[in-house]
């Protein structure tokens, strides 16, 4: 950058040191290229404070560790494991890793820079997914604050799926990439290539890509609709380029999904993964209800999304109505489908919400077009410097080590117990609440047999049954902790309360650890 | 702006490029993963056939011909006790798969009242046979499945108890496996048809899988690891595993079929190399523990208690528990000592103390009292033969060479007459 001083005289009525000229004249002689509106300071300082929030929230002790442990176990092993390899109670089950790549790079990220680096990845991702929609907001609107109140729509709407660090992130980001991609203006033949390549990546961050075949197969069906509808004539589908587009993409795409280490058995594996019976138990694969907070969010969106669909002057095409109906009903069966309804939803309650304050705006003067001054650049990258400087992993590529684990992790994580349990591993089977199967997996003894973690899938059903049934104290709890042998218990007093006062009173076991977040016991004579 | 038309040159293009990359890569699936593509596809499990290749299964020889622990007189004086003189009607498969699994499917009885192994073995396998001994309202004990015939087991009446007893017993038994099966529907069915359909719908975690566990041990070997039909890789390691999860205690007779499955795989590694090195050492480490607890446990006349897995203390404070009980631990644990090394045996004078209390109740136990419990009795039986390094059915032809059969008043009276309502339908069969 460089600036330069006209010389001015002072006024008259402020003396001031020579020296000094008046920085009221400064003229703004940045290239053309570096001037900037005040609204891209306005969605830096909401993006960067979406990232800041987001890497000081604690990592949740969920999932994130039970991948970490997977990682570590590719990493070290040089290959994909065919059968379930960390949970003793489902060997030879088989097992399709569809998150392999996301969990190697998430443990290249924590062994090249500890947790700061899950702290950077998890912010990343969500910080990327917001710039993303932000970016295709205010391309589509050209309305600041409605562009914003999209994003705040959007995450209202994930906010608890954005609780837990996962491979589904690296899924979302994808998603968001597509959508972003597919609502632009304008075609770009890069799309050609660009979207078979996100296909290619995503099938083998997360196996949530179906989903993104979804979406291009609404886009399809939905303009296929439109055409039919327009022109009352089938053959008109046949000879639209936009139609065929969406056909080929999606083809394209769904070729491309098949470049990863399984093949087509990967469509398999998801296709079968997805009715497993031990889901119906988790409350994520539960329907949609007004009892959860997503519920609320959801319905109060939902609303918004009919205002504006009453009063748009836009037209609405059918793959939006697909969009919207197919993902919401989805969204109602399985509440953790929201990661996906979400974006769709903010996406056209942004498109719609600006074409109706448009209409409603056009009826005044029209506003002066915003003026770009270096200023907000200057101030945009300094907020991205500050933003990024003051956060985990800025402080620690800036300073070095900076790692302050109890405090990067989420309190419901069994940090004191797990050091317990490193201090006298545990002979034979443990027995653990499923949440913290992935974090003892990934920090307990390394011959630690977890009863069950997070990956429920790979649990055979009978273990997953006794498993609820010891968690419950429902009859015969005792009898199953002794079929499997189990020494061992380590559970919340947060959610196990019945269960922990049984173990208590029970002479067969002894009370080895206890603070306010875990509780271990050990049976008296072990089995 | 305008659009850039699609030719049909880049549709036909787009349209084999597509193809070709599915093509590919369902080629270079593996056959594991096209079976579960299909099953995902259709809804329904595909599993291929698990190649067996023995038509009879193999059998775990006794190890010891020990006149100590038992005479011939003695194993004759039990075994005449355990012949499998069952009433024709409403013949229980439990029995029925007890008396099979002691006197092989080829024994033939000189006594009118005992049926022959031939005779047992169909109404087992054959639908036409059980029928005859049921009738058309019980519930058929073979079940026509899609690909294969699985076998009814619950405690309801005509069905087998325990989960693939049928298959271990009749595999114990010397079967076949061209051996026909006839289900209510399907005639074309053999036993390697409800081998393999036990193989694809069994459960790792279920209750009961010592049974499984020796019918796929004695037919499967030298295959090593199968798959079910919900995918799971099944291996004699993971079986083993099972084997030893949970205390002695749990288990069908009180825990002492697992010991003799374990036994069994044991022993068909050491031709099969069917376990891993470090599996062997845990299970055999696991059976020492057994002798210990066995060692310690013994009480006074000879017995082994219910609880023997509480060692000293089973024996410092017995059980006020039904003879039965007894009869059931001290059966079972003789049994997969005759077939087990001597460094798993507990004392000789142990063995001798055991075995004597067994043969001396066995025999002064009356014939209506065996009747009601043979399953336990079998055990004693055939446990008994094997420490002769024999089986029941050679050793009983031997026997009656030398010692023929001579029919009493009572035998001729019974013979004559229908004896169903000697087989009472409470008698306690916990096996």
């Amino acid at each position: 950058m460089s600036t330069t001083l006209p010389e001015v005289e002072a006024p008259i009525s402020e003396p001031q040191s020579p020296e000094l000229p008046d920085a009221t004249y400064l003229e703004d002689q940045t290239p053309d290229w570096f001037k900037t509106p005040r609204s891209l300071f306005g969605f830096t300082t909401v993006i960067g404070a979406i990232y800041w929030i987001f890497s000081y929230r604690p990592l949740w002790h969920t999932d994130l560790w039970g991948h970490l442990s997977y990682g570590r176990l590719l990493w070290q092993g040089q290959r994909l494991p065919s059968t379930e390899p960390l949970m003793p109670l489902s060997s030879g089950v088989p097992f399709v890793d569809t998150a392999w790549l996301s969990q190697l790079i998430g443990y290249g990220a924590i062994s090249a820079f500890g947790i700061p680096a899950m702290q950077f990845l998890y912010a990343g991702s969500i910080t990327l997914c917001v710039a993303l929609l932000a970016w295709r907001f205010f391309r589509r609107t050209g309305n600041t604050w409605i562009s914003i109140a999209g994003l705040a729509a959007f995450v209202w709407l994930n906010w608890q799926q954005l609780f837990v660090i996962r491979p589904q992130l690296a899924g979302l980001v994808c998603f968001v990439s597509l959508l972003v991609m597919m609502t632009s203006r304008h075609w770009s033949r890069a799309n050609w290539v660009v979207v078979p390549l996100l296909f290619a990546l995503w099938a083998n961050l997360h196996g949530s890509f179906p989903v993104g075949l979804a979406f291009l197969g609404c886009l399809f069906v939905g303009r296929a609709c439109d055409v039919a509808w327009k022109t009352r004539s089938l053959g008109s589908i046949v000879r639209d380029t936009k139609v065929k587009r969406y056909f080929l993409l999606a083809e394209l795409a769904a070729a491309a999904a098949l470049l990863n280490p399984y093949g087509l058995a990967l469509y398999a594996e998801i296709l079968s993964v997805s009715g497993n019976a031990n889901f119906a138990d988790l409350v994520e694969w539960e329907p949609l209800t007004l009892r959860m907070r997503q519920g609320w969010a959801a319905a109060a969106i939902a609303m918004a999304l009919m205002f504006v669909y009453r009063r748009t002057p836009r037209r609405v095409s059918t793959a939006e109505v697909l969009l919207l109906l197919g993902f919401g009903a989805a969204t109602l069966w399985i509440s953790r489908m929201i990661v996906w309804w979400a974006p769709v939803a903010a996406y056209y309650l942004v498109l719609h919400g600006g074409a109706v304050w448009k209409r409603h705006r056009s009826r005044r003067p029209l506003a002066e077009p915003p003026t770009r001054r270096s200023l907000w650049s200057v101030v945009s990258l300094g907020s991205i410097w500050i933003f990024f400087a003051y956060t985990p992993f800025g402080i620690t590529v800036l300073h070095g080590s900076n790692e302050r684990f109890e405090r990067s992790v989420s309190t419901e994580t069994p940090v004191e117990a797990v050091k317990y349990l490193n201090e006298y591993p545990p002979v034979g089977q443990i027995f653990n609440t499923y949440e913290w199967g992935d974090y003892l997996t990934w920090a307990g003894p390394k011959s630690l047999q977890v009863f069950v973690a997070s990956h429920v899938h790979l649990v055979p059903r009978e273990v997953w049954q006794d498993y609820l049934a010891v968690i419950n104290v429902s009859s015969g709890w005792e009898g199953i902790l002794d079929r499997y042998s189990v020494n061992t218990i380590i559970v919340d007093p947060l959610r196990r309360e019945a269960l922990i006062d049984r173990l208590r009173r029970d002479d067969q076991w002894t009370l080895g650890f206890e603070d306010n977040r875990a509780v271990v016991f050990n049976r008296r004579n072990p089995i | 702006m305008k659009t850039r038309r699609i030719s049909l040159r880049t549709f036909v293009a787009v349209q084999l490029l597509v193809t070709a990359a599915f093509a590919v890569s369902y080629a270079g699936l593996s056959h594991e993963s096209e079976e579960r593509l299909q099953a995902a596809l259709t809804g329904h499990e595909v599993v291929s056939n698990i190649p067996v290749e023995r038509v009879k299964p193999l059998c775990i020889d006794p190890l010891y011909d020990d006149p100590e622990v038992v005479s011939d007189e003695q194993l004759a004086a039990v075994l005449e006790k355990i012949l499998p003189r069952f009433s024709p009607k409403e013949l229980k498969p439990n029995f029925v798969e007890h008396a099979l699994r002691t006197w092989g499917v080829e024994a033939t009885f000189d006594d009118p009242r005992a049926i022959s192994g031939i005779a047992l073995r169909d109404v087992l396998i054959d639908h036409g046979h059980f029928l005859q001994s049921w009738n058309e309202e019980t519930v058929p004990l073979l079940v026509d499945r899609p690909e294969g015939i699985s076998i009814r087991y619950d405690r309801t009446s005509g069905g087998s108890v325990h989960h693939d007893h049928w298959l271990a017993s009749l595999t114990e038994a010397g079967i076949s496996r061209d051996e026909p099966v006839f289900a209510p529907a399907r005639r074309d069915m053999t036993i390697n048809d409800v081998l393999q359909e036990a193989a694809r719908d069994f459960r790792l975690d279920e209750r009961e899988t010592e049974w499984s566990a020796m019918a796929f041990g004695l037919w499967l070997p030298p295959v090593k690891t199968w798959r079910t039909a919900d995918g799971r890789q099944i291996s004699f390691d993971l079986l083993a595993q099972r084997l030893l999860r949970g205390h002695k205690r749990f288990g069908v007779c009180s825990g002492t079929h697992r010991v003799y499955s374990m036994m069994v795989l044991l022993r068909l590694d050491d031709d099969f190399d069917i376990l891993s090195d470090a599996t062997y050492d845990t299970v055999y480490a696991h059976l020492e523990s057994v002798r210990d607890a066995i060692v310690a446990s013994q009480l006074e006349d000879g017995s082994w208690p219910s609880n023997w897995p509480s060692g000293a203390d089973a024996a410092a404070n017995p059980l006020d528990e039904a003879v039965y009980k007894k009869v059931i631990a001290t059966g079972h644990h003789l049994e997969w000592l005759a077939i087990a090394p001597k460094e798993l045996h507990p004392p000789h004078e142990q063995i001798l103390k055991a075995a004597d209390w067994a043969i001396n109740h066995t025999v002064e136990r009356p014939e209506s009292g065996i009747r009601k419990q043979y399953t336990f009795y079998s055990h004693v039986g055939k446990a008994l033969a094997l420490w002769r390094g024999t089986q029941p059915a050679h050793f009983w032809r031997e026997w009656r060479k030398a010692h023929p059969y001579e029919p009493t008043k009572t035998d001729a009276a019974e013979a004559g007459r229908s004896t169903g309502s000697d087989l009472p339908t409470d008698s306690p069969s916990n096996h």
